[in-house]
């Protein structure tokens, strides 16, 4: 294969019947793969009558036309949906061995449809496909489920549903290879659903670049590029993505106790500098990425694994005012082991406590209680006592106890740890995401922050949502190939384009590229559009539009949402209601999906 | 309307472009994308001495009013960023690129961080060389592949996500070029010292 196989594998659970249909290349030259062949293939599939937790759900696994092709991060995959915490769409990826060795089985994608009568497991390999029984691993944790199903990084992979996805948790993540997670959203949820709890893989298959000597010339430009760049090949590797706990702590930009401040006083002990001294056992890398920015932590208690990362960290930490490193790690591992999205969780406990604090809900719960965390966890994969209320989110939770206000969400997604206040771009990103609040689908710390590629004005409103629309769109792309993002920080899209090429044989510019991501970040728009979404939902969290930052670097600062919103309607092309114009459509090759 | 934080960005990369020597006192023009409009320096402003009052906001798909103040050159801006995902635009007059753009189809740096951050800068070539449809396509094409181009004999055109990030592809162009002429001048061969540098030609 170059770069696609041309095959999609269809199975559904209801009636046991496994498919090898054609991929319409067509398609995959518009979309590439990922999350943009994702949602295209979700446009047809899942309309606004499905309930995203019954059996007409679908849940399409996806990989790239770079995935397994050794160009460096090609090991990501992606997983699309309809949330059930939201009900918007559903796109999360994740990176390790099993994308890679996805691919290797030859296949594109996999859509997995309808219900199973009792638990099973789908396993692809060389022999054939099958689905089997898996009652014996229900109720399995993550790790034991992956250990017991010969999880071997080269050559078997598991990905798999842990208690939380089992117990139909909203926000309950897919794990891969132990400790990866599609996360975002609630997949688990949906896989558990279909009593679906694992999908094992082994391939023989080798996506082999068209133009070899380009392919090893764009290998070696970009191997250049990750050594030369100080974040790729010097604070991710050294410190991981908590690197910039500190960073962003400095600037005001640190959400603490449920974003009721911006700076958290102990964000030190938190950092990537206190997780590399104090519970660091080594780095690890993903398949073909040198960047090696997981963390192998072990706590006081002896458990051992993946995390902290940034988000995991800043979660249990400042957004619950929480400073105990090692229980904060203990949180992480058991969040991978029942299959929780730890953004989610974190952020849901920080809005119990305030809750609590405010005397809303009656509970003992307070900010700073770290010895609380690990039973949280396991209630709400359990749905046992409060628990059962977390699992929910915290809109369901901020609602039932009378202060809607008091969750931290857009569009009913729990936000990730930037207080926009002090970025006025990422307000927008979150305002404007289309699987909710999320930082991934078009970070500003790099232009804000980091000054990638350049440091702009973090305050200033005027232009930046043109300057969002273009990363938005880079995002799409990149979770399109699929790439890492982190990658995409010190190596542009040009050199994607010219990588894509010589793995396709098929021309490829970097304006191409962008123009993929804006067909994709479009699309998806268009789906929420039709599930019911209005403008009324590009918006933010109370707190965040009305109340200032009372001190630090960002003190007197709210997100001027408005004026952003509107240049940002203009700038893509949508009208004053964010419904994209006819001619825009046309020129994305949509409008003939609005019509149908 | 500019605002403050944007006014100020534009003053210090014109006055930069004027005291780096990449272009003459009121030659060259940039603009920044905003929404669905253009802000662009108006036809005859110093750029060493830019004023509030020295820009213009026009439509990017539309004409309007504006377009009697703006540069010549409005045209190349506004199909540039109809063609590419640029948000800024910064047209210049360097020296030396200049020079090189009247022997040569493409620049191809010799120096490393040329090298790193360019590879290879095309040149176009257009019989009317200001303002003309046939300018703003040629010149708007090849920046679909490229982040900074050379029109022959006339000046370069750069694109960024912001003004900063397009006046460092002009800098880094005339540093390129400087190095080149001087190397020429010096008359030895060069040791190529850059693994797969054939690679730049097809860039």
């Amino acid at each position: 294969m170059h770069g696609w196989s041309g095959k999609i594998l269809d199975i559904d659970l209801s009636s046991g019947s496994v498919e090898t249909r054609p991929l319409d290349m067509e398609i995959a030259r518009q979309f590439l793969g990922g999350r943009g062949l994702g949602a295209r293939l979700l446009w047809d599939l899942v309309g606004p009558e499905v309930e995203p937790l019954s059996p007409e759900n679908v849940l399409i696994f996806t990989t790239g036309p770079i995935t397994a092709s050794a160009s460096q991060t090609s090991n990501r995959f992606n997983v699309s949906s309809k949330s059930p915490l939201t009900g918007t769409i559903l796109h999360a990826n994740s990176g390790g061995w099993w994308g890679m060795q996805f691919k290797r089985t030859g296949y594109d994608v996999l859509i997995v449809r309808g219900r199973a009568e009792k638990p099973v497991m789908i396993e692809i390999a060389p022999e054939g496909v099958k689905i089997a029984d898996a009652s014996h691993l229900w109720g399995k944790g993550v790790f034991e489920t992956t250990e017991l199903l010969g999880q071997n990084r080269n050559k078997r992979n598991v990905m798999c549903i842990g208690p939380a996805g089992e117990n139909l948790v909203r926000i309950a993540a897919i794990m891969n290879d132990g400790e990866r997670a599609l996360a975002r959203g609630g997949p688990g949820a949906v896989m558990g659903s279909k009593n679906l709890k694992a999908i094992v893989v082994e391939g023989k298959e080798k996506n082999q670049p068209a133009d070899k000597d380009q392919f090893k010339f764009m290998q070696y430009e970009t191997g250049k590029l990750l050594k030369a760049s100080p974040l790729t090949s010097q604070a991710l590797p050294e410190f991981g993505t908590a690197v910039v706990m500190n960073v962003v702590n400095e600037i005001g930009a640190l959400p603490t106790r449920n974003f009721q401040q911006s700076q958290f006083e102990h964000a030190d002990r938190i950092s990537g500098e206190a997780i590399t001294d104090e519970i660091l056992v080594k780095n690890q890398a993903c398949w073909a990425c040198p960047i090696t920015c997981t963390r192998i932590s072990k706590t006081a208690s002896g458990n051992e694994g993946e995390g902290p990362e940034f988000e995991t960290a800043w979660a249990f930490g400042a957004q619950c005012g929480i400073d105990d490193l090692d229980l904060i790690t203990e949180a992480n591992f058991l969040c991978n082991d029942m299959g929780l999205d730890t953004i989610y969780m974190g952020n849901t406990i920080g809005c119990a406590m305030e809750l609590a604090e405010r005397g809303l809900l009656d509970s003992d719960l307070r900010f700073g209680q770290a010895e609380k965390l690990q039973d949280l966890v396991r209630d709400t994969a359990y749905r046992q006592g409060i628990g059962d209320e977390l699992a929910e989110g915290s809109v369901r939770l901020a609602a039932k106890h009378g202060a809607p206000e008091l969750s931290m969400t857009v569009k009913g997604l729990e936000l990730p740890a930037y207080d926009p206040r002090g970025m006025q771009g990422q307000g927008l990103v979150y305002a404007t995401s289309n699987r909710g609040a999320c930082h991934e689908t078009g970070n500003m710390l790099g232009p804000e922050v980091l000054a990638l590629p350049r440091l702009i004005d973090r305050f200033a409103t005027q232009g930046k949502a043109g300057i969002v629309s273009v990363h938005q769109n880079s995002a799409a792309v990149i979770d399109s190939l699929v790439y890492c993002k982190f990658a995409n920080m010190a190596v542009a899209e040009e050199f994607f384009a010219r990588t894509l090429t010589a793995v396709t044989g098929e021309p490829y510019t970097a304006d191409d590229l962008m123009k993929v991501g804006e067909r994709v970040w479009t699309l998806e728009r268009l789906y929420n559009l039709r599930e019911g979404f209005t403008k009324e939902d590009d918006t933010l969290p109370d707190r965040l539009l009305n109340d200032p930052v009372v001190a630090g670097p960002s003190a007197g600062f709210t997100v001027n949402l408005a004026p952003m919103l509107e240049e940002y309607y203009q700038f893509r092309g949508w009208d004053e209601n964010g419904v994209p114009k006819e001619a825009k459509l046309k020129e994305l090759g949509l409008d003939t999906l609005r019509s149908s | 309307m500019i605002d403050e934080r944007l006014y100020e960005e534009f003053r210090y990369i014109g006055r930069d472009i004027l005291i780096t020597g990449l272009t003459s006192s009121h030659g060259g023009n940039m603009s920044v994308r905003v929404g669905d409009r253009i802000i662009i320096k108006r036809r005859g402003a110093q750029f060493g001495q830019l004023k509030p009052t020295d820009f213009v906001e026009t439509g990017l798909y539309t004409k309007d009013s504006g377009i009697v103040r703006a540069s010549t050159e409005l045209i190349v801006h506004r199909a540039i960023y109809q063609k590419t995902s640029a948000l800024a635009i910064v047209h210049a007059h360097p020296r030396t690129a200049i020079v090189l753009s009247l022997s040569r189809d493409e620049i191809i740096p010799i120096d490393n961080e040329g090298s790193y951050l360019l590879r290879k800068i095309p040149v176009v070539s257009v019989e009317m060389a200001s303002g003309s449809t046939e300018m703003a396509n040629k010149v708007s094409d090849a920046l679909q592949g490229y982040k900074i181009i050379m029109q022959r004999g006339h000046g370069c055109f750069a694109i960024g996500q912001t003004l900063e990030e397009a006046y460092h592809w002009v800098s880094t162009l005339e540093e390129v070029s400087d190095i080149i002429l001087e190397h020429k001048m010096l008359g030895e061969p060069l040791i190529e010292y850059r693994k797969h540098s054939e690679g730049y030609k097809n860039w």
